[in-house]
C-alpha cells in the first residue's frame, strides 16, 4: 500500500501483552503508538489524534473505562474509535459498563491475531466513514450559510432599490402606490432576518416579527413625528408556521396601512390597535382596530388590491374575516386555526 | 443632536439607502467607504461619531477588521448592519464595544432606532 499506514494507540500496562498486540498490529501494516498508563493514553490521544485506541481495561492510574469515557466526552477526541480489551475473568457487567462509557467494541483476551486485525480494520473503516460524513455535513452547513446570506442580501438589495426609486416620484398617487408596494415587500422580506438564526427555522415568533413591522409602518407613514397616530401592539408570544406568519404579517400590513390612511378621529390622535391572541380552543384571532370615525365604507367600496389580498390571505390561513363597527371604532378580525408546524428537531 | 456618521458598505445601493435614512433622521454622512482602507482614510480626515458597519466588504475584506481599526485608532464604535450576524461575529463586535446590531434585510425603523440609541450613547450633549 502506498497510503500512509493508519495509526493505532495500544494502551496496556503489561509490557508483554502490549508487545504482543503491537506485533500483531505492525504485521498487519499499522503504525503503532504505545502507552502504559491512562493519563499517558489521554495525552497521546489528544496530541496525535489516532483514529483507533486499543485500551486495556486494567490500568494502574485511571481505569480503562474512565479513559474511554474521557476520550468520548472531549469534543476534540470524541470521534476516536475505542476498542476495549480485557482478560478472560472480567464480569459481563464490566463489559457492559465499558460499552456504556462509549467503547465501540470489546474483545476478551486471549484474542487470535486475525480477529484483532479484523476488528481493528472494521473500526477504522467506521472511523473513515464517520469522518467523511462529518466533512460532508460541515460542507452543507457552510453552503446553507452562504445561501442564507445571499437570500438575505438579495432581499436587502431589492428593498434598497425600491426605496431609492420611490423618492423619484413626484406625483403623490404614484408615490403612495410605490410606498404600498415597498411595505408589502418589506413584510415578506423581514421574516428572513429572523428565520435562520433561530433554533427553529420552520416557525416564526410573531411578537418580534409584528412589532418590528408595525414600527416600520408608523415610520414610513411619517405620522410619528407629528403625533397624528399611535400604534398599540398587543401580540402574544407565539410561534406560527412560517407560511402562516408571512400571511398574518401581510394582513397586518394591509389593515394598518388602511387605518393609518383612513383613521380620522373627531378629536385627538388616531389610535390603532394590533392584537394577535389565542382565541378559543386552537384558534388565533388577529384584530386591527382604530378609533377613527371611519367613513361609511363597506368592504366592496374598498375593494382595492388590499382588500383582495386580505381575503386571499385569510383563505390561505383557513380563517374567516369579520368586521365590527361600534361607535367611534372600527375593527377587522381574522380568526384562524392555530396549526403546529412540522417539528424541526425530533427529540432523541 | 446631529451626528456625523461613517457608512462602511460595499454595495452601493444599500449604502445610498442607508445614507438616505441617516440624512432623513437629521444626521450627516461623513463618507461611504467600501473597505477597511477607505474607512480609515475617511476617518483620518474627519472623525465620525460612529460608523454603520457591514461585515462582508469589498474584495473579501472584513467589516470587523475595519471596526477594529476605527476603534483602536480613534475609539470610533460601530453599529453592525449585516446579513451575517452569527454568535461569533457578535462576540467579536462586542469586544469593540458594539453600539448595536441590525440584521439584513433591515427595517428602516430598526436602523433609525439603532442610530438614535447610538447618538444618545456617544454624542455628548
Amino acid at each position: 500500500m502506498s497510503e500512509t499506514p493508519e495509526t493505532i494507540l495500544n494502551v496496556n500496562d503489561n509490557e508483554a501483552a502490549r508487545y504482543a498486540t503491537t506485533r500483531i498490529l505492525h504485521r498487519a501494516g499499522f503504525k503503532v503508538l504505545e502507552a502504559g498508563t491512562g493519563s499517558e493514553a489521554l495525552q497521546i490521544t489528544r496530541e496525535d489524534l489516532p483514529p483507533l485506541v486499543i485500551l486495556d481495561i486494567n490500568l494502574p492510574d485511571v481505569s480503562g473505562v474512565e479513559v474511554c469515557r474521557r476520550i468520548k466526552t472531549d469534543p476534540a477526541t470524541a470521534s476516536t474509535m475505542v476498542l476495549q480489551m480485557s482478560a478472560t475473568n472480567i464480569a459481563v457487567i464490566d463489559r457492559v459498563n465499558a460499552l456504556a462509557a462509549g467503547a465501540d467494541s470489546f474483545l476478551v483476551e486471549p484474542v487470535e491475531p486475525e480477529e484483532l486485525e479484523a476488528v481493528s480494520r472494521a473500526l477504522l473503516r467506521l472511523h473513515r466513514s464517520e469522518a467523511a460524513l462529518r466533512r460532508s455535513l460541515a460542507e452543507r452547513e457552510l453552503l446553507l450559510k452562504e445561501v442564507n446570506h445571499r437570500v438575505k442580501n438579495s432581499l436587502q438589495l431589492v428593498l434598497s432599490m425600491l426605496s431609492l426609486q420611490g423618492h423619484r416620484f413626484k406625483d403623490p398617487e404614484t408615490r403612495e402606490l410605490f410606498t404600498k408596494a415597498i411595505s408589502r415587500v418589506t413584510a415578506i422580506a423581514a421574516i428572513h432576518e429572523r428565520l435562520y438564526q433561530d433554533a427553529d427555522p420552520l416557525t416564526v415568533e410573531m411578537h418580534t416579527y409584528l412589532t418590528g413591522l408595525c414600527a416600520e409602518l408608523v415610520r414610513a407613514s411619517g405620522m410619528e413625528e407629528n403625533a397624528q397616530a399611535s400604534l398599540q401592539i398587543d401580540v402574544e408570544q407565539m410561534r406560527l408556521p412560517t407560511e402562516h406568519g408571512v400571511a398574518v404579517a401581510l394582513v397586518v400590513n394591509e389593515l394598518v396601512m388602511n387605518a393609518l390612511k383612513h383613521a380620522q378621529p373627531t378629536s385627538g390622535p388616531a389610535i390603532i390597535n394590533v392584537r394577535l391572541v389565542r382565541h378559543g380552543s386552537g384558534q388565533v384571532r388577529l384584530s386591527v382596530a382604530d378609533n377613527g370615525a371611519t367613513p361609511e365604507q363597506t368592504s366592496s367600496e374598498v375593494a382595492g388590491l388590499g382588500t383582495q389580498l386580505i381575503r386571499m390571505l385569510a383563505r390561505q390561513l383557513n380563517g374567516t374575516v369579520s368586521i365590527e363597527r361600534n361607535a367611534g371604532t372600527y375593527a377587522v378580525h381574522v380568526t384562524f386555526p392555530l396549526q403546529s408546524a412540522v417539528s424541526w428537531r425530533q427529540p432523541y | 443632536m446631529a451626528a456625523t456618521i461613517l457608512i462602511v458598505e460595499d454595495q452601493v445601493l444599500i449604502a445610498w439607502h442607508l445614507s438616505d435614512l441617516v440624512e432623513g433622521a437629521g444626521h450627516r454622512v461623513l463618507a461611504i467607504a467600501r473597505d477597511p482602507a477607505e474607512a480609515m482614510e475617511a476617518a483620518s480626515r474627519e472623525r465620525p461619531d460612529f460608523a454603520l458597519m457591514d461585515i462582508r466588504l469589498h474584495g473579501g475584506t472584513s467589516g470587523l477588521e475595519a471596526a477594529r481599526m476605527l476603534f483602536e485608532c480613534w475609539g470610533v464604535r460601530s453599529i453592525y448592519i449585516s446579513a451575517n450576524l452569527d454568535p461569533s461575529t457578535r462576540a467579536q463586535a462586542e469586544q469593540l464595544q458594539a453600539l448595536g446590531f441590525v440584521g439584513k434585510p433591515f427595517l428602516p425603523a430598526e436602523v433609525i432606532a439603532a442610530i438614535d440609541r447610538a447618538v444618545k450613547t456617544v454624542v455628548p450633549l
